[in-house]
């Protein structure tokens, strides 16, 4: 069933676009990056309240992503659906290209992006970013493994391959436990927030994959089965739904606790609502549910990649909601009293972010976007034919 | 020269797990510091827990000599940028949202809390305990990622946005912090190291009727065990557990 791989030509015009589109973004991140080095972070939007602002939301969006790129392989590898083997390296190498691109942002968007390298030197392991160290520095290994066993060592590959499926499950709930684990902060400290950043995860991952295989085989001629796009639809729809479950318990048991009546109806009604009622579950779930369940636009390929593109959309609305809105609620220094000072307390934070901010994010997808391009010139990562099995029916279709 | 695609993966992967492997792998082994060397400044007689006390009902709302002597002992500088200005200790004004007491003005400033969850997030540990309980942060270990400004639940954290020249009359005795690193309250401890009070609680003396009370409560005689023992005092959130050792009276 398997056909041979190949490298893209990479002879095309719209190849060298591309290709100089990305560079063209990495030099703005690059240049965005000097810029506020130079100027220190006064010129970004962020300030003593909102101290994470757009890089860390471009960031941590890449690296959710990273892990849930991993799923068509991990499909294959770890649950046996075989239909997905052919994109297996596609799929590892995407997170590693995704991992990439989002450390670099996390990276130069440090106060002191000199001292980047002391992580390594002193460790601190009580730290949820310590930890978030190892992860990335392992997931990337694996993948590589991953990579390396599907290219030449084929009988390690379920190994390596299940290895990496249950690291990436462990990466995502570290990234979502940077969160989680803070409990000073009402927004924060939610032990569900790890899981909803694995269904995050799960969700734009497979969104992506669809988005970047159709891009691929369509600007390449190649012929794709549109019964893998099927499949992948209806894995999509699956853990879309879990991310939506998710986001209802956490919402629902926030909701019982009268204590939480204050800030949680700041986040349903306050100054980042729309981007929690729009951003997440307009663009990110609702939006494309409608499409995706829909009998005709859910059963055309066209409509399942806006869907899709809609979902990673929605994803990075959902990153950048935990981040803004967490920290943009005052903190109740004393509760039952309202607080005010010179120093902004008691005041919901504001941020708008700026032009250096948002360079400096799509730095990161120009660099993961750039690794992934020459990965599928150079390297055999796609199969020269998408193709299903003969008589391979889908359970389901809308 | 050209490389197989075997070796580019080798390549990759062998970096990759270096990068892994590498921060718990140390190639020369630092030489051991000698017994009679100058003791290291991060250490403290362990006997001592500094703690402040806050009598609130002394705090008069529109005095700010603590937060001005802060200013200008530890070179706090201020950008005339409200959202980014730096504050070590500021004053805030408490509303009882029921309308029952009257306002109460009162300094906030580092808790340097028993359990703080600044030094647990810090990854390089540049944020630290002393053993006497002063949480320090050392500015050259700092990266600047603002994960403690994100779980300190005092507010009592800024990050230095602007690059600025030391001031004329600037306080040799406390080093400037440069753009980029995160900066707090280190309770003086230039000056509690040579048996002064922080610079907050002096200028408190001076200009009202010394709302501040500063001292070591392992000290079962000082003035702030004794009051501390005595008088109705809480702390802020102590639901969080982080055993805050700055203490308020009169709320």
């Amino acid at each position: 069933m398997l056909s041979e791989y190949s490298v893209i030509e990479g002879r095309s015009r719209h190849f060298f676009k591309v290709l100089g589109g990305l560079v063209l973004l990495v030099l703005l991140g690059a240049g965005a990056f000097f810029f506020v080095e130079h100027h220190g972070h006064a010129v970004t939007g962020m300030n003593n309240q909102i101290v994470w602002g757009l890089p860390h939301i471009f960031a941590i969006s890449l690296l959710v992503m990273a892990s849930g790129a991993l799923n068509m392989g991990s499909m294959s590898t770890v649950f046996a659906v075989k239909q997905f083997e052919q994109f297996g390296r596609f799929s590892a190498f995407l997170s590693i290209a995704l991992l990439a691109g989002g450390l670099t942002v996390l990276m130069l968007d440090l106060g002191r992006p000199d001292n980047m390298l002391l992580p390594m030197v002193y460790m601190n392991f009580r730290s949820m970013f310590t930890w978030n160290v190892f992860l990335y520095t392992g997931f990337a290994t694996l993948c590589l493994l991953y990579l390396w066993t599907m290219f030449e060592y084929k009988q390690y590959k379920k190994f390596i391959g299940t290895a990496a499926f249950g690291w990436r499950l462990v990466l995502t709930t570290g990234t979502g436990s940077i969160f989680g684990v803070i409990q000073g902060r009402e927004v924060f400290g939610s032990a569900i927030t790890a899981p909803t950043f694995v269904a995050a995860s799960l969700t734009s991952g497979t969104a992506l994959g669809i988005l970047l295989l159709v891009y691929a085989y369509r600007h390449t001629d190649r012929f794709l089965d549109d019964r893998l796009i099927f499949g992948m639809r209806n894995a999509l729809i699956f853990f879309m739904m879990l991310f939506a479950y998710l986001l209802v318990v956490e919402k629902f048991t926030r909701f019982y606790d009268p204590a939480s009546y204050d800030v949680q109806i700041w986040i349903l009604t306050g100054s980042w609502a729309w981007l929690y009622w729009g951003g997440v579950w307009g663009v990110g779930v609702i939006i494309p549910l409608m499409l995706l369940f829909n009998h005709t636009t859910g059963n055309r390929v066209g409509s399942i990649t806006l869907a899709s593109a809609f979902v990673v959309a929605g994803v990075f609305c959902f990153v950048g909601h935990v981040l803004l809105a967490g920290q943009a609620y005052p903190l109740d220094l004393f509760p039952g009293y309202a607080v005010s000072s010179p120093f902004l307390d008691g005041v919901v934070g504001s941020y708008t972010p700026t032009l250096p901010e948002l360079f400096l994010g799509l730095g990161g997808v120009g660099i993961s976007g750039l690794i992934f391009l020459l990965g599928v010139r150079f390297l055999r990562m796609l199969p020269k034919r998408g193709v299903a099995p003969d008589g391979w029916e889908l359970p389901w279709n809308p | 020269m050209t490389m197989d695609r075997r070796s580019v993966l080798g390549l990759g992967g062998a970096i990759a797990a270096g990068l892994a492997l590498a921060p718990g792998m140390h190639l020369v082994a630092a030489p051991q510091t000698p017994s009679d060397a100058p003791k290291d400044p991060a250490e403290s007689p362990p006997a001592k827990r500094w703690a402040m006390l806050i009598d609130t009902t002394k705090c008069a709302a529109n005095c700010t000599a603590c937060v001005d002597a802060c200013r200008q002992e530890n070179n706090v500088p201020l950008f005339g940028d409200p959202e980014r200005d730096i504050y070590w200790i500021r004053k805030v004004e408490l509303r009882d949202k029921g309308l029952r007491k009257p306002p109460v003005s009162l300094p906030v400033l580092c808790n340097h809390c028993e359990n703080p969850p600044c030094v647990h997030v810090c990854p390089t540990a540049a944020s630290f305990s002393r053993k006497d309980g002063v949480v320090l942060i050392d500015k050259h270990r700092c990266i600047g990622c603002r994960y403690c400004i994100i779980a300190c639940p005092y507010k009592a954290r800024s990050l230095v946005y602007y690059k600025t020249k030391p001031p004329a009359n600037t306080n040799k005795a406390v080093p400037i912090r440069a753009a980029g690193v995160v900066e707090k309250c280190t309770f003086c401890v230039h000056r509690i190291d040579n048996g002064e009070p922080p610079a907050c609680v002096a200028a408190c003396k001076g200009a009202e009727k010394g709302a501040m009370i500063f001292g070591d409560i392992n000290d079962p005689q000082s003035e702030i065990s004794q009051r501390l023992l005595t008088a109705k005092t809480q702390t802020m959130r102590p639901d969080l557990g982080l055993k805050p050792q700055v203490h308020y009276q009169g709320i």
